[in-house]
């Protein structure tokens, strides 16, 4: 027995969400090199912000897909985005792409979605209409999303800084591979914490009184929720200050769109009651 | 969880021209490879081709029910397939990173032994739960007669189920699945180790031994992630629930083979190229 | 040799601590109601069956787990990053990874209530003050005995693997061992205690879980309560031997010929939980008796 959805009509169209999840993510990456401008890292915020745009664009991607039943669970789509989107991930951070390493980390992901999306569709002949497009979005919102997580943990996303840091040791600061990003495994944090994300908005919200705007404020928390924890993980890595913006900046966030989740979901449910029995109903 | 809509029967077929290209693509890719690094990156692409094949093909062994499995209305295991293998395979990478110094061939087959083990384990405990939690014997729904025992299945199955429990065929599937998926995903953690074991001292700067960390580490997620990919092609390869090797979803296996050789040859060769451009 | 003692008394100690680790995640995901017996609250209320069962919807046990126990992993490499006592490190790692999963629950449970408005199944407040407090105690439990023991892997028995990446594995090995052993039994015995023991549930009654109970109107918690006797003690067993045995056989027999000795070992073991589940079916075979008999000519 399986969960009956109907393929929800209306709302803001899946191509308007795309294109401003898109630009909204680029824009937030390339606002981290105020960064590398000002030789600071208090811009780091912007990562986290760059992660929360994504989402909502991924999960929306998510919703397109599995209204097709695909005959898996939800989990899954989240995890081909992000186990294809990790690796085109870090080859974009390499020092020779430069300032140009969140497009090359879209089309690299993009390409490896799209040849995903023609072996699911075609070798293994799932035959669904989305498909090929939705794992082409998907890797790129699980690269640019770990690219954001990266640039907010590190304060910017270039290999060298993925992959050293320091460390005091007898009052010395040394420089070491093992605290980083990458040698430290926080990018295998990073990966769940985005793939998880970005499949619990239509997992959480499936049923037949699926709303638009509630899937995507909850995708909203479940971003800011990320960057609250990500926010204290940097802390090992940049500076107190930066750290202490982008803690305050994602608990903020995080409390309203919480707020407003709580309050769409008064809007939509059939009774919000305290303590009370189960209603009766007839022959049951 | 799934949502049922107005989806077209892809079923069991194959589909021969996609094969034919996927078949190509590979080649290309391979070939694009030999151009960019021949030697240590052709042969890590290759091993992680090999792992990456390993994976998928081993995923089709796990019997896996899904939400019936839970009530007891169909045989397998009651979590979603490509988690499952997941699970089995990373307890497998552990063991086999472990033993990441004493040779690819010792270490490879530690991989698979730790799969095996986990799936060996936990298809007995899941037997153990059956039987005396919950009183149930296993039966197949799929055939009269398991292959290997020879047991007839058709009067333990309770009415108006499509079986339940784990047969004997079924845990030797598990067994297997998380043998082939251990080794698969040590391979291709290993051949990455090895590459950037190699190559990063050159391309970051600094000494081998402290680069290990990195490689380690990189090596490890790639693992983990072409892990994933893997697991999921094969999960979309027998929509989500097969009951092991016996069950006729298996002559799927074919499509899997290719789609996974592209897929992992794809994401390795991205995963040379951080080191090759 | 005095390696080797050490080593086995470091494995004894992750033995332990993956058991509890285990018995604590199958409890918890059966107070929240997660994974694949999920699907059954789910349909409840499709069915005309209201219910006050938590419907926590994340994802499945594997994924959330490896999620959390990765999240306590990072946050306490993190503190410990920053010089923090290791032992504070890992607890405030856990808590804070509690806190998220306590997060999730909710959202989860008011996000898929809500959308089966159209049936009439209502929000209750109150199951989710009680619930979410419980289940993320149990959490915090397995959370906390899973990055200890990763940690432990990590410290004293010198794997290469960093932390959160221990925690990655670990966790997603545990969800993947706690949900295979425990979801039948939550799923079969409990959700459906009013059908016939011993037998699986036959479709026709699909969605027709129980929802009054001994105890008035059931609630996850007299679920969880009931299903820790047998399900959780299994799960904890189940991920208990696999953490054990795995790290066991390293230990003591990696060195014996290069490496060969630990995977002669391990197929033997593989052999001896084969033998012991056949040993289990056939039991059940000739105990139980079938419904009708064989037939002759199949």
């Amino acid at each position: 027995m399986s969960v009956k959805v109907e393929v929800i009509e209306g709302g803001i169209p899946h191509n308007t969400i795309m294109i401003a999840g898109l630009v909204s993510t680029l824009v937030c990456l390339y606002l981290t090199y105020l960064n590398v401008l000002t030789n600071t890292e208090m811009f780091a915020f912007f990562g986290g912000l760059a992660v929360v745009t994504a989402l909502i664009w991924g999960s929306h991607t998510i919703k397109v897909l599995c209204s097709y039943g695909i005959g898996t669970g939800v989990p899954s789509a989240g995890m081909i985005a992000f186990g294809s989107g990790v690796i085109a991930m870090l080859v974009a951070t390499k020092p020779v792409f430069g300032m140009g390493a969140p497009i090359v980390a879209l089309v690299l992901a993009a390409f490896i979605g799209f040849i995903l999306g023609y072996i699911s569709n075609n070798i293994l002949n799932m035959k669904i209409p989305a498909m090929v497009q939705a794992l082409t979005e998907m890797a790129a919102v699980g690269a640019l999303s770990l690219m954001g997580f990266a640039a907010l943990i590190t304060g910017g996303f270039t290999f060298a800084g993925l992959t050293t840091g320091t460390i005091s040791m007898l009052g010395m600061t040394v420089s070491s591979n093992q605290i980083s990003f990458i040698g430290g495994g926080l990018i295998a944090v990073a990966f769940l914490l985005g793939a998880i994300a970005i499949q619990h908005p239509f997992n959480a919200c499936l049923g037949p009184g699926w709303k638009q705007d509630r899937m995507l404020m909850l995708t909203a928390e479940c971003g800011f929720l990320s960057m609250i924890v990500a926010a204290i993980m940097s802390f090992a890595l940049v500076s107190a200050g930066s750290a202490i913006i982008s803690l305050v900046i994602a608990l903020g966030g995080w409390a309203y769109t919480y707020n407003q989740y709580i309050c769409l979901s008064k809007r939509d449910a059939a009774a919000w009651l305290d303590a009370k029995p189960i209603p009766e109903m007839e022959g049951h | 969880m799934s949502a049922v809509a107005a989806k077209p029967q892809a079923g069991g077929a194959m589909n021969p021209t996609a094969m034919v290209i996927g078949i190509v693509m590979l080649l290309i890719i391979l070939a694009l490879c030999w151009y960019v690094s021949p030697g240590l990156g052709l042969m890590a692409l290759i091993g992680i081709t090999i792992g990456g094949v390993l994976i998928g093909f081993g995923t089709h062994f796990v019997p896996v029910g899904g939400a019936p499995a839970a009530m007891g209305q169909a045989p397998g295991i009651a979590t979603g397939v490509a988690m499952l293998a997941a699970g089995a395979g990373l307890a497998g990478l552990f063991g086999g990173a472990w033993a990441a110094e004493q040779g690819l061939v010792v270490a490879t087959v530690t991989g698979g032994v730790g799969g095996g083990l986990m799936m060996a384990i936990t298809c007995m405990m899941v037997n153990f739960v059956y039987v005396f939690g919950m009183g149930i014997p296993s039966a197949s729904g799929k055939v009269a007669k398991d292959p290997i025992t020879g047991d007839t299945q058709a009067e333990f199955k309770s009415q108006g189920t499509e079986g339940h429990g784990l047969p004997f065929v079924s845990f030797v599937g598990g067994v297997i699945g998380g043998f082939l998926g251990g080794a698969g995903g040590t391979l291709i953690y290993l051949q990455l180790l090895q590459l950037y074991e190699a190559t990063l001292p050159a391309v970051m700067g600094v000494p081998p031994a402290q680069v290990m960390p990195i490689a380690v580490a990189a090596a490890g997620i790639f693992a983990v992630g072409l892990f994933l990919v893997n697991a999921v092609l094969t999960a979309y390869n027998i929509t989500g629930t097969i009951e092991g090797p016996h069950d006729p979803k298996f002559k799927r296996w074919p499509r899997s083979i290719v789609a996974s050789a592209v897929a992992s040859a794809l994401c390795g060769f991205v995963a040379i190229l951080i080191v090759a451009l | 040799m005095e390696q080797i003692v050490f080593g086995i008394g470091i494995t004894a100690l992750t033995g332990a601590l993956a058991t509890i680790a285990g018995s604590a995640e199958d409890t918890e995901s059966n107070i929240g109601s997660q994974g694949d017996p999920n699907s059954q609250v789910q349909l409840a209320p499709q069915m005309g069956f209201l219910h006050r069962i938590f419907n926590k919807a994340v994802a499945g046990e594997p994924p959330a787990y490896g999620l959390w126990c990765a999240l306590g992993a990072g946050l306490a490499w993190a503190f410990m990053a920053m010089q923090i006592n290791a032992v504070l490190a890992i607890v405030l790692g856990c808590v804070l990874a509690v806190l998220v999963q306590g997060v999730y629950a909710t959202t989860a449970y008011l996000g898929r209530t809500a959308s089966l408005a159209k049936f009439g199944q209502p929000v209750y407040i109150d199951v989710i003050k009680s619930m979410t407090s419980v289940t993320m105690a149990h959490a915090f439990i397995a959370i906390f005995c899973t990055v200890t023991l990763c940690h432990l892997i990590n410290g004293a028995l010198g794997h290469p693997f960093p932390l959160p990446l221990l925690g990655l594995i670990w966790g997603i090995a545990l969800g993947a061992a706690g949900s295979a052993t425990g979801n039948p039994y939550y799923g079969k015995e409990r959700q459906y205690q009013n059908q016939k023991f011993g037998a699986g549930v036959p479709i026709s009654a699909s969605g027709n879980i129980v929802r009054y109970a001994e105890a008035g109107e059931r609630n996850s918690l007299d679920n969880g309560f009931f299903t820790h006797k047998i399900g959780g003690s299994a799960s904890g067993i189940c991920f208990g031997l696999i953490v054990f045995l795995e790290i066991w056989r390293t230990i003591l027999f990696e060195e014996i010929s290069a490496g060969w000795g630990a995977i002669v070992v391990g197929i033997l073991m593989i052999l001896i939980f084969t033998v012991a589940d056949r040993y289990i079916e056939v039991w059940a075979r000739k105990n139980y008796g079938p419904y009708t008999e064989p037939k002759v000519a199949s």
